[in-house]
């Protein structure tokens, strides 16, 4: 039933082209051009999207075909996006006279339907290379080269070079970022005036970066940071809490391999109770005088670590089924 | 009564003799556990080399063995990287082979001729034991009570961590690194304690050996000016650290330059310009300490600092700028990717595709580690307690180590140490508290109440925790109770590991094991079948081609030569095997005959269900080609149009058409009835008809299909190209030959 | 049998004398005698050929004779072995010396001479049986073949005994493994048979003929089905090590084993190999060694490690140790492995009332394969105790396929002098020779066996001493 709709468009399609093709490539070039020039990358609708890439042209297209809107949920959509425009900015400027005769334009979802399911898109964002069909620079095959982004977001650079391969011996602008002035008065900025206060509160401040206390507290923080696999999330971006087949919450991920970012905090803050409390019993309880006082913490603390480490037990056969060994009461 | 009966027992370790023959028979005792639970695998298999790359190590110590040490020193080998070679003298890390080539020779000097297979299977157990030593001297040197030193040792000696890279037959650098990473770090305390010239060269002396033996040598020299700059911005600069620091730096980097895979990086690379850095900057504060005891004045001294500083600024910026002019190369890629985590993965896939460099999971810590995970923390408090150098020595390595071991599973073996270390103190800090007999008398705090406010003062550097005075625990009940509890966690530790061990560790990838119905072992040996046929069956110089990740194996095992191997220098040749490999067989075939190709190799699991076959890794080498043609090999072909990975009927034209495919499917439909052909591995049906080779023959298939070995073709007879001729042999009329992709290559 | 086997090894010492020397000899020998009957027995039902001739010779010279010569080509020379000639009428006599005697090695024929141990008068006649091995005596025809095709073998001899003088009266029989015989060189019948061979079964018959002159040849040739494959050692070394104090006798062997069967014309494809499960099969499968009972703890191994294709059974009544080979062993290829055995001494061990002793094992334990095992070099090194002195031995083996026997010294685990070893070589032996008798004799003192503990104990005290003097060394600098 699916291909009903791609059909029709299909045939939208080869229409529209039949009609686009009564204006010469010349003309669409130069119209497009001239857009492109005004705008960073041509913004494009389901039709002149046809006309833009119908056969027979002298020029190129690299078309993105994108999803912008927040309903799609694509992140790299949007991360994207403005490396694109950067690209398309810089490459457009670059030859002003248009002798690469390479086009930039963007497709929204929202605005090209059709186009999208004619291709058959299950993933946004992707990016089309049309090769010219006739003139000086005719490749044989007439279809579109496919660009996915398999291994993640590309800066403009990378995408430049792929461009830049697909266009040869024709001239290929380099990508020119704009100098981001207000990062840099912020960040100057930030520099002086903590350079002041710290000049100004060095007294108060000195005391507290001599303090034992802090430096434990910092160093303790972040070994329990490392060690309870926080570099995995930062690295693999994984999510903060997983969603099951019944679109319930599940905080802890199946298999051994992954997890999620909530987990790996319930974890460190596990292992800071275990160790804090094998401090206290290792350094607090030998000093209180009293002895009542004493008893309780020592079966305070001994209860707590016993509870907590057959609870990081029963937790851990979760991560890892078949694991033989537990304490009570989490068996 | 009972604290007489306590009393009793602990009067036995009293005299000094006693105490220390003690220590030495538990010492042996731990390192005989150390080596008993690393040989799992040689009891359940056989004495067998493991894995991959202790497969080159161990044909290199033969080489080292057979030719001696200097044509070792300058080995050209021939037989890997056809057609390249390798300058594998210069291009390795010695220290290995040459340790198990002197016990060898020494045992032979002794006339007891143990085969160097068994030395090189044996030495990482051996020197597991040494390292639970190392680890004893170690803590020793950070707290005084005689338990922790022995914790450590045990813990140090059946930590799954450690382990996991030393069990009998890992025959990797790592089996000697720890020890000696262990060992400098403890003649590293030694002689920043004493300031001693003599423990500092000891130290550089171990530190030379450590960069003779393994990459992972820069920990060292990161971790060293680390710990002496942390200690200076402390304000603890002093003659005994700058006596230290200076030994350890001159010799040991002198030491470190006889390596020829070394030779000038030291100070040619970033890695290694934090030590030169720390270098000129503790002769600086040398120099100034001295102007400054012979000249009084505040003023300048102030001046004196503030010249410090500026000097220390404007060497940081000459070494920047250096190495933004390329005097200096910038971090390694390897190195690189510790820090932008995100940096491999993009441009060095081959790292990024090897499993052990994959950042960890928390489920990994405590695997490797398990309670001692907790204790960490604890011990490294405890070192806050009397922060002396070398417990900021303790708190700096947990630093870094922890993180290092988040970013990289592989490291957790650097981590391991100091969590051994670490954990043992708290863990005798604890026993110390509980397992004394004399209990205080609840009179005396009276006492202490008083003295508490004069305590307070005391320890207003020290931390909260510790303001008080150590009074003691009263009841016995309590200690009864904690006692027992630490004992029944040690035990669990201890079953863990050995669990961890038995299972994760100890199984020689080399050997596939599976149970039969009745439960008795049944011994998969597909790999040795196949590479002893290659060994015999084929003539001596044939060269082999496989995926890298099989280069040292055949080279150990089947010895022949291979395009590529585990010793990934050249990705150019790796992503040209991965186009052969990733590209039809017109396209292949000239490949291979380029690089004179005789057999090809390839690991198909989909008959036994083993799951670390080629068909599964060959994204990889799809990537990995792309990286280098782009326009040739794409990644995205490989998946269906709704961006699946699939081998049955609906794979890709570009997936059913590579060489990998054809060679791993090829006539494995006829083991079923027609139709019903089954990957295990994918679990998927395979399509009716089977692919058709033909530029390869089928030359040899193991007992469970998992070798499979393929011959390339001679040219055609006639001249013909291939396909034709397997058209004309199935008696198909010769039709107009449509030209499809470049024609095969003609040379004679 | 032991005095048989002594009085054999004495004289095998002397004969090597004679062999090594070319004795002064004319050139063909001297028509001095007459074969009166002859009957050629070729069995070719193994993967070698064995070859009987048992000749009635009568001495037709004027004065007694006692050496009688066989011609042999010399490319067969080089292939061939375990030669015994033996008296047909009584069976005790013992066999007789037989060498080659290298005349003229120029020459394309050469002779064993048999010494009969007591001259023939003028006249008289004597039964002599002459039998011998020729290993790698077939061809494949078709040299290649594919997995499901027979195999088949092709050998060509001489329809006439190749003899140094007339013979009168003699016929050849062949006998093979299988009745399947497609082709064979026919010739002219005699007599009421219309031609020769005559086929009876798996067995092959030409003859009988009437007289034919000295080195009358009649090359013939036959082409038959072998459908077993064709064992070829081409190297086995067997170590015999004895251990006094360790009461055990540890045997190790090291093949070189090739199939020399028809190479297959396509490469080998595990489908079908997976497909074709014939009974009879040119496939080397599974090796079958027979160790003597009370063997013990075996191990198979190969260059690269254990291999764990292998079963050991034993009891009261057999020591049957059962190997497969890593892979299916096909023509062409080569498979080289070690297995190797434990024993106890007393098996094999006695101490004589001289209070010497005497060593009494296998000279060959191979596998006891149904298609047989052909061994081109063969080496048996007995390793004795550290210290063993005035070594003898005696041998069954026919003492022409022995090459050479020395003693050297051989240094293992913690000897200080080394180890009295005995090394044997011999050439061209089959299968047949299995548990014939190496005899080892030697003298063992007490003190020579006191010397390893004494060294031991005495090395490691040294050890402690120094390690003890080293821990109480003071390396600090005096103040």
């Amino acid at each position: 039933m699916r291909w009903l709709p791609a059909f029709v468009s299909a045939l939208v399609a080869s229409t529209t082209g039949v009609l686009a093709v009564k204006k010469s490539t010349e003309e669409r070039f130069a119209s497009f051009h001239t857009k492109a020039l005004a705008s960073s990358a041509v913004k494009l609708s389901d039709a002149s999207f046809r006309e833009l890439t119908a056969a027979p042209r002298d020029y190129s297209v690299a078309v993105l075909l994108n999803a912008l809107d927040s309903r799609y949920g694509c992140q790299m959509c949007r991360e994207f996006q403005p490396e694109w425009d950067l690209l398309a900015k810089s490459w457009t400027k670059g030859d002003k006279k248009a002798e690469s005769r390479l086009i930039f334009a963007t497709l929204d979802f929202s605005d090209g339907r059709d186009v999208f399911m004619s291709f058959g898109l299950q993933t946004a964002p992707v990016v089309f290379y049309y090769p010219p069909t006739t003139g000086p620079h005719a490749a044989k095959s007439r279809d579109p080269i496919r660009y996915d982004f398999v291994n993640g977001f590309q800066s403009a650079e990378q995408m430049h070079a792929w461009i830049a391969r697909n266009t040869p011996n024709r001239p290929s602008p380099p990508v020119q970022r704009p100098i981001n002035y207000l990062k840099w008065i912020v960040t100057t900025t930030i520099l002086l005036g903590g350079g002041t206060s710290a000049f100004v509160a060095w007294p108060y401040v000195l005391p507290v970066l001599q303090n034992r206390n802090v430096w434990a507290a910092v160093s303790l923080i972040s070994i329990l940071v490392f060690t309870s696999g926080q570099m995995f999330n930062h690295i693999r971006k994984v999510p903060y809490v997983g969603v099951d087949q019944r679109g319930g919450l599940t905080y802890f991920a199946a298999g051994f391999q992954n997890q999620f970012g909530m987990e790996t905090q319930f974890v460190a803050a596990m292992y800071g109770v275990l160790a804090f409390s094998a401090m206290c019993l290792a350094i607090k309880v030998p000093r209180i005088a009293d002895p009542k006082v004493q008893n309780v913490a020592v079966f305070a603390w001994a209860g707590i670590l016993f509870f907590m480490y057959s609870f990081l037990l029963s937790i851990f056969r979760v991560k890892n089924a078949g694991y033989p060994f537990a304490l009570p009461p989490f068996m | 009564m009972s604290a007489d009966l306590l009393q009793a027992v602990a009067d036995v370790g009293k005299g000094k003799g006693t105490r220390s023959l003690l220590r030495v028979v538990i010492l042996c005792l731990i390192a005989g556990a150390a080596i008993a639970s690393r040989l799992f695998s040689v009891i359940r298999f056989e004495s067998i080399i493991h894995e991959f790359d202790p497969w080159f190590n161990f044909r290199a110590t033969k080489y080292l063995v057979a030719n001696g040490f200097y044509n070792f020193w300058d080995w050209f080998d021939d037989r890997t990287w056809h057609p390249l070679g390798r300058v594998t003298g210069g291009t390795l890390y010695p220290g290995l082979m040459v340790t198990s080539g002197v016990i060898y020779h020494a045992l032979r000097a002794l006339n007891i001729p143990v085969d160097i297979r068994n030395i090189c299977v044996l030495l990482a157990p051996a020197f597991s034991g040494l390292t639970a030593f190392a680890s004893y001297l170690l803590t020793n040197e950070m707290t005084t009570t005689p338990s922790a030193g022995l914790l450590a040792a045990i813990f140090m000696g059946i930590a799954p961590g450690y382990i996991s890279r030393s069990v009998a037959g890992s025959y990797d650098n790592e089996a000697i690194a720890i020890f000696l990473l262990v060992f400098t770090f403890y003649l590293w305390i030694k002689a920043l304690k004493q300031g001693s010239m003599l423990w500092g060269a000891m130290c550089a002396l171990f530190y030379g050996y450590m960069v003779a033996s393994w990459g992972g040598y820069a920990f060292i020299t990161c971790l060293l000016p680390l710990h002496s700059f942390v200690l200076i911005c402390m304000g603890r600069y002093s003659t005994r650290l700058y006596v230290a620091y200076t030994t350890w730096y001159a010799l040991g980097t002198l030491a470190s330059m006889q390596i020829p895979f070394v030779g000038f990086l030291p100070v040619k690379t970033s890695e290694h310009m934090p030590a030169l850095g720390i270098f000129g900057f503790l002769q600086l504060l040398g120099f100034l300490d001295y102007v400054r005891s012979a000249i009084p004045g505040r003023q300048f001294q102030t001046f004196l600092w503030l010249f410090a500083g500026g000097i220390f600024g404007v060497g940081l910026g000459g070494l920047v700028l250096a190495t933004s002019l390329g005097f200096i190369a910038p971090w390694s890629g390897r190195f690189y990717s510790l820090w932008d985590t995100g940096y491999a993965k993009i441009h060095i896939p081959i790292i990024a595709s090897v499993s052990e460099h994959q950042p960890t999971a928390w489920p990994a810590f405590f695997f490797d580690l398990n309670m001692l995970i907790w204790l960490f923390p604890a011990g490294v408090y405890l070192c806050f307690q009397q922060l002396a150098d070398e417990h900021v020595f303790i708190v700096v390595y947990a630093l870094f180590g922890s993180y290092f071991a988040g970013v990289m599973v592989r490291l957790m073996l650097t981590l391991t140490p100091v969590v051994c270390v670490a954990a043992a103190m708290a863990m005798s800090s604890l026993f110390d508290t509980y397992l004394v007999a004399k209990a205080p008398k609840p009179e005396d705090h009276v006492a202490d109440e008083a003295s508490e406010g004069a305590a307070k003062k005391a320890a207003k550097t020290g931390l909260k925790s510790t303001s008080r005075p150590v009074v003691g625990v009263y009841s016995y009940f309590a200690k009864g109770t904690i006692v027992s509890g630490l004992t029944l966690y040690l035990l669990l530790f201890v079953l863990h590991c050995t669990w961890v061990t038995s299972n994760a560790y100890s199984s020689p990838s080399v050997v596939l094991a599976s149970k039969m119905p009745d439960g008795s072992q049944h011994i998969i040996d597909d790999y040795r079948e196949a590479y002893q046929w290659l060994r015999q069956n084929t003539a001596d110089d044939a060269k082999i081609m496989s995926w890298w990740d099989y280069g040292y194996q055949i080279g150990g095992m089947a010895d022949r030569p291979t395009l590529v191997d585990n010793n990934t220098w050249n990705n150019t040749h790796i992503a040209t095997v991965g186009k052969a490999m990733s590209s039809r067989e017109e396209v292949s075939y000239p490949i291979m005959r380029q690089h004179e190709v005789d057999y090809v190799l390839v690991v198909f699991g989909g008959l036994l269900g083993y799951s670390g076959d080629d068909i599964n890794k060959f994204l990889w080498m799809v990537r990995i080609a792309e990286g280098i043609w782009p326009d040739e090999v794409k990644e995205r072909d490989f998946f269906t149009p709704r961006g699946e990975y699939r081998v049955d009927g609906e794979a890709s034209e570009a997936m059913k058409n590579s060489l990998m495919y054809k060679m791993s499917y090829y006539n494995y439909n006829m083991l079923f009835p027609p139709g019903q052909a089954q990957d295990r591995v994918r679990g998927v049906r395979l399509p009716e008809v089977g692919p058709t080779l033909s530029t390869l023959d089928e030359a040899f298939t193991s007992e469970n299909w998992i070798i499979r070995i393929f011959k390339v073709k001679d040219l055609d007879r006639f001249g013909r190209d291939h396909g034709q001729a397997m058209a004309f042999e199935r008696g198909i009329k010769k039709k107009a030959p449509r030209k499809k992709g470049p024609r095969t290559l003609r040379v004679d | 049998m032991r005095t048989s086997a002594v009085f054999a090894a004495a004289l095998s010492l002397v004969s090597f004398a004679a062999a090594n020397s070319p004795v002064s000899q004319t050139y063909p020998p001297p028509q001095v005698w007459k074969n009166a009957n002859l009957v050629h027995i070729i069995s070719a039902e193994k993967n070698y050929v064995k070859e009987n001739i048992n000749v009635l010779i009568e001495n037709i010279a004027k004065q007694p004779q006692d050496e009688y010569f066989l011609p042999f080509t010399t490319d067969q020379l080089a292939r061939l072995g375990g030669v015994e000639v033996k008296d047909r009428k009584d069976a005790k006599a013992g066999p007789f010396v037989a060498e080659i005697v290298e005349v003229d090695p120029k020459r394309n024929t050469q002779y064993l001479r048999i010494q009969l141990p007591t001259p023939l008068k003028p006249g008289a006649q004597q039964t002599i049986g002459i039998s011998y091995y020729l290993l790698d005596a077939y061809k494949p025809l078709p040299a290649t073949i594919n997995i499901e095709d027979p195999q088949f073998l092709s050998y060509s001899f001489s329809a006439y005994c190749p003899s140094a003088y007339t013979t009168s009266k003699q016929k050849t029989e062949v006998k093979f493994a299988f009745s399947n015989i497609p082709d064979y060189t026919r010739l002219p019948g005699s007599g009421d048979v219309a031609e020769f061979p005559v086929k009876q079964g798996a067995k092959l018959t030409y003859g009988p003929f009437d007289e034919k002159a000295a080195g009358a040849v009649e090359p013939v040739q036959v082409r038959f089905e072998f459908n077993r494959p064709v064992n070829h050692v081409a190297d086995l070394e067997r170590d015999v090590e004895v251990s006094h104090w360790g009461g055990n006798v540890a045997f190790e062997e090291r093949y070189t084993w090739i199939q020399g069967g028809a190479n297959l014309t396509n490469h080998f494809s595990r489908v079908k190999y997976q497909h074709f499960r014939l009974p009879t099969w040119h496939i080397l499968r599974e090796m079958r060694f027979p160790l003597r009972v009370g063997s013990s703890d075996p191990y198979y191994t190969d260059v690269i490690g254990n291999i764990s294709t292998s079963h050991f059974r034993s009891n009261k009544r057999e020591a049957l140790l059962e190997i497969k080979p890593r892979y299916p062993l096909f023509g062409g290829w080569k498979f080289p492995f070690t297995i190797g055995w434990n024993s106890d001494a007393q098996n094999f061990l006695r101490k004589t009332a001289t209070g010497g002793y005497v060593l009494n094992v296998p000279f060959l334990e191979g596998p006891r394969q149904a298609e047989g095992v052909e061994y081109e070099h063969v080496q048996v090194r007995v390793i004795l105790p550290e210290g063993a002195e005035n070594v003898k031995y005696t041998t069954t083996i026919p003492s022409s396929s022995i090459v050479s026997a020395k003693v050297v010294i051989h240094k293992t685990f913690l000897d200080s002098v080394g180890r009295t070893s005995l090394v044997i070589k011999a050439r061209n032996l089959v299968d047949d020779f299995r548990d014939r008798e190496l005899v080892v004799s030697y003298d063992y003192p007490l003190t020579a066996s006191l010397r390893k503990p004494i060294v031991v104990i005495a090395s490691s005290m040294a050890f402690f001493a120094g390690i003890w003097l080293l821990g109480n060394l003071n390396l600090q600098f005096s103040k």
